[in-house]
């Protein structure tokens, strides 16, 4: 009863983790999908040969048995099926590694001016974030830090260990930079619905770009182990905003 | 600076690029920032002219109303042909100011979204140099043509956008105390 309950009756978030989750979350970037259509594509055609191998086990334990077949086969060569069995298995991670590489090269590439950098800084253990294209000195900008929301704290309907007192908010359909570094140690910026995981290096600035297809929260978590409260590091979940960048950032960076 | 002595390789590969880069594109920032200055007034000054010379073509001769159709295309068209310059560089100060109250859902409108552009010289995941380079464009920038030269603005709202506050204070203290480690 309890396992039909986790099965059937979870209210998914749909963008955040939910029990017992065996796929992907729903992709909101063209990235996440590339990479569930990918994981689709390569699982059809390890399902046709899970089937194929196990049929020969199977066939041959079932075979091999003392009273059926008192005397077994003595064959220990056959040319063929060597050649065979050698050259196909072969062929087939090289037509996996096509789409893949594909993929894997098109999420480095920069292709276009990104209209808004946001600076994602690992702390331990939260995250600052950094607005800071209308800067007019070094010293304003819009900074602020996100931490988890803790247990205790938590409000009916938030997620445990997601939840932020702080999200950061990007505009939807827009080119996004966002430059992960780390203060301290390594840690790892990750949205797993973004189709995202970005080493945060202290000293070095790692930059990912994402286009985020529709409005919502998006929640991530630390996927670097650093430290005690590794666990509930960050959360960083995002919200698409209409207006709502022009109402926060620029007021906030006036006064700032 | 470090030009006649053989520089090294780091110093290669962060200067010569962009100083001979800084000084193609500069002129055509100048004009800009020229054209700018210019715009609004000129912008004005046919707005004053068109109201008196529209009262004119209305009250009066028909003579004044060609000349009027004569004057104002003219004006017009120095005022479009000034204006975009002018709008580029200082529609984000006045949009941003315009901004504060937007309640409007669309975000297109109410601010520029524009930050560093993506650099062919740094192409890959790895972008502190990047944002290191930018810093000391905007400082050789500055040294060569003076604090608050308005071409320089724009290297330093590329290195504002790319390099950590973090960062940027230490260079600044750096630089301050003398052991800034670029070349500048
Ligand atoms: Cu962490």
């Amino acid at each position: 009863m309890k396992f039909l309950e986790w099965l059937f009756l979870t209210i998914s978030p749909c963008d955040a983790a939910e029990p017992w989750q065996l796929g992907s979350q729903d992709g909101a970037t063209p990235m996440m999908q590339g990479i569930i259509d990918l994981h689709h594509d390569i699982f059809f055609f390890l399902i046709l040969i899970l089937v194929f191998v196990l049929r020969i086990l199977v066939r041959a334990l079932w075979h091999f048995h003392y009273q059926k077949n008192p005397i077994p086969q003595r064959i220990v060569h056959g040319t063929t099926i060597e050649i065979l069995r050698t050259i196909f298995p072969s062929l087939i991670p090289m037509f996996i590694a096509i789409p893949s590489f594909a993929l894997l090269y098109s999420m480095d590439e920069v292709v276009v001016d990104p209209a808004i950098t946001i600076k994602a800084i690992g702390h331990q253990w939260y995250r600052t974030y950094e607005y800071s294209d209308y800067n007019s000195s070094d010293e304003q900008s819009l900074t602020f830090d996100s931490y988890m929301i803790p247990e205790d704290d938590l409000e009916l309907g938030q997620s445990r260990l997601l939840e932020v007192d702080n999200r950061v908010i990007v505009p939807a359909k827009t080119h996004l930079r966002i430059i992960v570094t780390s203060a301290d140690v390594l840690h790892s910026w990750a949205v797993p619905s973004l189709g995202v995981k970005c080493d945060a290096v202290p000293g070095r600035l790692n930059q990912i770009s994402i286009w985020v297809q529709r409005e919502g929260v998006f929640y991530g978590q630390c996927s670097e182990i650093c430290g005690t409260n590794h666990a509930f590091t960050q959360a960083v979940s995002r919200k698409d905003y209409g207006s709502r960048v022009s109402n926060q950032l620029i007021p906030q960076t006036e006064e700032a | 600076m470090a030009t006649d002595t053989a520089p090294s390789l780091s110093e290669q590969y962060l200067l010569d690029k962009d100083g001979k880069s800084d000084v193609g594109s500069k002129p055509v920032d100048l004009s800009k920032e020229e054209s700018a200055e210019e715009a609004p007034t000129a912008a004005i000054e046919v707005k004053t002219e068109e109201p008196a010379a529209a009262q004119e073509s209305t009250g009066t001769t028909p003579a004044a109303a060609e000349e009027s159709i004569e004057t104002t295309p003219a004006a017009s068209s120095e005022s479009t042909e000034a204006a975009p310059a002018s709008s580029e560089e200082n529609n984000e100060t006045a949009e941003e100011e315009k901004s504060g109250e937007g309640e409007t859902s669309e975000e297109k409108p109410e601010i520029k979204l524009e930050t560093a552009p993506a650099d062919f010289r740094f192409p890959t995941t790895n972008q502190t140099r990047h944002c290191f380079t930018r810093y000391i464009e905007y400082h050789r920038c500055v040294a060569a043509k003076g604090e608050g030269a308005p071409e320089c603005d724009k290297f330093a709202k590329y290195y504002r956008a790319l390099c950590p506050g973090e960062w940027v204070e230490r260079w600044n203290e750096q630089r301050e105390n003398g052991t800034f480690p670029g070349p500048l």
